[in-house]
């Protein structure tokens, strides 16, 4: 099977990526922000584009992460280092998953199901990690085109509703609310490090680094538009509002003669949002695999055991997602930008060191 | 190994031994000279009447010398070849073609006379056309041989004959355009073949098995055809063709799934109606294989996806149905493929009956008795009708729509979409002889899409598609 090619990555970058943001953390963004909450919005998209602009810069050596770590610190430094970020995309993976599942049981079932109706999810989630990479990178060829439809559906049908003028006056929250915003912001935005694992396998063509950050901010431009309208439907009520692209689409007009006719993108959008949310679990077997090596079932073996300990956490945390939430995005939301922003800028930083080291 | 010895009663002994069957016939004579002949053949596969055209009656007036050479001048056979081994010899004789041994032959002369029962070359049930050729390939591999050939009159055209089975020795043809064609993949087609160890090949679909990278998967790996101009059309973008022996059916490979939705029709309509009706099977199979699934998951665990005014028709449809919604539409998906699988089974006349009785009795008998709904039946039926759109995935497709099901009676709509996730991340990694399944869509190739989904016209279509990797690019200058 073939790398994962230029367009894949700007497929994923532009399309697949802004799905992960649409259902909690508008509300999230407009419980701190406020009137405000494009602004810490924008702050993270630029941050992550630069990232991503590292990573990618980074795939040009057609090394994988651990690789790059043994040159940079040698084996035993690398294996930890691999492992320390293996953990870190397990952790990442948490809130997505848990989000995913709230959304599936609030928005997909007219009463509440049962506690395993998720159950299956975790099921895919170990049958990614059996696939190779490059298999993943294909999906995005179908699962970009998919994305678009279902974003661009869901916003035409939200933005007639949508009052804009909600937003002024900008700035009304202050520098508080902003970084307030920013910092509960940050463990959404973790894309950069979800192509960290993915070195080593990614087709590296001339000017993909900057490129991939303008299709990030390409995709950005779509989920700015969504929280405005977002925020102009809600307004004040915004922050209840958890499961924003189902909710923002649903005072569309022709739902009385039609049924919710938006349930078909929220539909396709679901499905992306499944493919989006095993990425970082897929990410953390391939990083153990970099560093410990690739046995015949190995990959199967750990996808089955990640996916057993995320399912057993997510039974654990069923009614703890509050409690989840304030942790990951109160407590311990420096841990994002150190491994997503931090992390690339640093292996570039090593890498261009440790390059003109070779060259002298 | 053995050979022949030239002493005409020891041979003849020898071969007996190899070849105790009571149809196996030796046939003796002698000609004018005093030379003694023995024809040996396979009784009920051998044209007699042919034989003694050509061999007997040249030969009873033979006075040269005991040498094959000599001998086959005389017969006027057109395929005539010599072979010494018993082993070759006992081969050719179960395959329909006579030996001939002598007093003092150095090797036995195999002639072609072999009877073949064939039907004639008829339009294919399962592909029929109101535009464009209506032939279609047969049991015999050689009729199926001739109709390729009378296609392709060039040299590039290649046609390597394998034989498979440890007992059937089932002729295959590789058929592939030289220069055309990939080597690597008529090289890698025919060490699958040469791989294969089994006693008996019925039909081209054993050889399915053998060629895919995934045997054991549910999904579609090789490309099949019952028509000559859709197999040449294959061949002329460069795939490789299977033409087996006993079987209509004739293989490609490397195959795309996107082949399925293709008929050899859209080529001979303007393109946008080739698209249109493109488009339209895969619409057709998109709502076969979701709609029951979706009508039962959201009866169970979604009623809002229903507008109000169809949940109303709906809530008074199932009213007093006793079975469960996904129990309902099981049994009425059950009592559809019965159906189906006895009509196709049953003599036509019976047919007729049948579909009065599957419709009448069993529809409308069950919706009065209060058995089942309406809906049901009306979904069900057009999920049938939506299956049959795309005829060569039936078997595939049929098992996706009851995982369908049945998901979406368990778990509801997410269940529908987590298994649409499998079936996408599968289809995305499978891969035979070197070429995606999926592909031109994923890998997107934008150059192939030219005749995909879409159809574009034929100046359009000047190069051979980039997926099939064919050193010759261009077909239209």
């Amino acid at each position: 099977m073939n790398k994962i090619s230029s367009r894949q990555i700007y497929l994923f970058l532009a399309c697949v990526a802004p799905v992960g943001k649409l259902i909690l953390l508008p509300a999230q963004l407009a419980n701190f922000s406020k009137n405000d909450l494009l602004f810490p919005l924008l702050a993270h998209l630029l941050l992550q584009a630069a990232a991503v602009f590292c990573v990618l810069l980074l795939a040009k050596k057609g090394q994988t992460l651990y690789d790059l770590l043994v040159r940079a610190f040698g084996k035993i430094v690398a294996k930890m280092l691999s492992t320390v970020f293996a953990l870190f995309l397990l952790f990442a993976a948490l809130l997505p998953l848990l989000e995913q599942k709230l959304f599936v049981q609030n928005v997909f079932y007219d009463t509440l199901p049962s506690v395993v109706s998720f159950a299956p999810y975790f099921l895919f989630a170990a049958f990614v990690c059996a696939k190779p990479l490059a298999g993943f990178g294909r999906t995005w060829d179908i699962l970009g085109p998919l994305a678009a439809v279902g974003l661009i559906g869901i916003l035409a049908l939200s933005a007639p509703n949508a009052d804009y003028a909600a937003l002024m006056p900008a700035g009304a929250s202050g520098g508080a609310g902003f970084l307030k915003g920013a910092a509960a912001g940050f463990p959404w935005f973790y894309d950069a490090a979800l192509l960290i694992p993915m070195l080593g396998h990614i087709d590296y063509k001339k000017g993909m680094a900057w490129k991939g950050a303008l299709f990030y901010l390409l995709g950005g431009a779509f989920v700015i538009f969504f929280f405005a309208t977002f925020y102009g439907i809600f307004q004040e009520t915004a922050v209840n509002q958890l499961f924003a692209f189902s909710a923002t689409s649903k005072y569309y007009s022709g739902i009385t003669m039609l049924g919710r006719i938006d349930y078909v993108f929220i539909y396709a959008l679901a499905l992306v949002m499944a493919f989006y949310c095993a990425l970082p679990v897929q990410g953390c077997a391939e990083c153990a695999l970099q560093a410990y090596g690739r046995k015949k079932y190995l990959p199967t073996v750990l996808g089955i055991l990640i996916s057993a300990l995320l399912f057993a956490l997510s039974l654990l945390l069923d009614y703890k997602f509050a409690d989840v939430l304030k942790v990951i995005s109160g407590t311990v939301f420096w841990l994002f930008p150190v491994f997503c922003l931090a992390v690339p800028a640093l292996l570039l930083l090593f890498l261009i060191k440790g390059g003109r080291r070779e060259t002298a | 190994m053995k050979n022949i010895t030239g002493k005409l009663k020891g041979d003849l002994k020898e071969l007996k031994k190899l070849l105790p069957a009571e149809d196996t016939l030796t046939f003796e004579f002698t000609a004018e000279k005093g030379l003694a002949f023995a024809l040996i053949y396979a009784d009920p596969i051998t044209d007699k009447e042919l034989l003694g055209e050509q061999v007997i009656r040249p030969l009873l007036r033979y006075e040269g010398e005991p040498a094959a050479a000599e001998v086959g001048k005389k017969i006027t056979s057109p395929e005539l070849r010599t072979e010494k081994s018993f082993e070759k010899l006992c081969e050719e004789i179960l395959a329909g073609n006579p030996v001939l041994l002598w007093e003092g032959a150095d090797e036995g002369i195999i002639a072609g006379t072999k009877k073949v029962f064939t039907r004639a070359v008829a339009e294919p049930s399962t592909d029929v056309v109101v535009k464009g050729p209506r032939e279609g390939f047969i049991e015999d591999v050689k009729i199926n041989t001739s109709l390729v050939r009378r296609r392709f009159k060039t040299g590039e055209l290649k046609m390597d004959m394998l034989e498979v089975g440890r007992r059937s020795k089932t002729v295959i043809v590789v058929c592939y355009l030289e220069g055309i064609s990939t080597k690597q993949v008529v090289e890698a087609v025919k060490k699958k073949l040469g791989e294969i160890d089994i006693d008996y090949i019925p039909d081209s679909s054993y050889l399915t098995h053998f060629l895919a990278s995934r045997p054991y998967s549910l999904v579609k790996q090789v490309g099949t055809t019952e028509k000559p101009d859709t197999f040449c059309a294959k061949i002329a973008e460069g795939r490789v063709g299977l033409l087996v022996d006993g079987s209509p059916i004739a293989l490609t490979v490397p195959y795309l799934l996107i082949e399925d939705f293709q008929s050899s029709e859209d080529y001979f309509v303007p393109p946008y109606r080739a698209t249109f009706t493109r488009l339209l099977r895969l619409f057709a199979l998109i709502v076969a294989i979701y709609l029951p699934a979706f009508y039962v998951a959201a009866q169970l665990f979604k009623l809002q996806l229903f507008p109000v005014k169809l949940l109303l028709t709906i809530a008074g449809s199932i009213r007093d149905i006793p079975f469960s919604p996904s129990l309902e539409m099981l049994l009425v998906l059950l009592v559809l493929e019965v159906l189906n699988e006895a009509s196709i089974r049953m003599p036509k006349y019976v047919g007729m009956a049948l579909s009065v009785v599957g419709a009448l009795v069993l529809g409308e008998t069950a919706v009065s008795a209060g058995f089942v709904s309406t809906p049901a039946i009306i979904i069900i039926a057009f999920s049938g009708i939506g299956l049959y759109a795309v005829p060569n995935l039936i078997e595939q497709t049929s098992v996706v729509r009851l995982v369908m099901l049945l998901v979406a009676g368990s778990v509801g709509t997410y269940g529908i979409v987590l298994v649409t996730a499998f079936v996408i991340l599968y289809l995305v990694t499978t891969e035979n002889f070197g070429v995606p399944l999926l592909a031109p869509f994923s890998p997107f190739r934008a150059h192939d899409l030219r005749d995909s989904l879409v159809k574009y016209n034929l100046g359009s279509l000047s190069t051979r598609p980039r997926l099939l990797k064919s050193p010759n690019k261009r077909r239209l200058r």
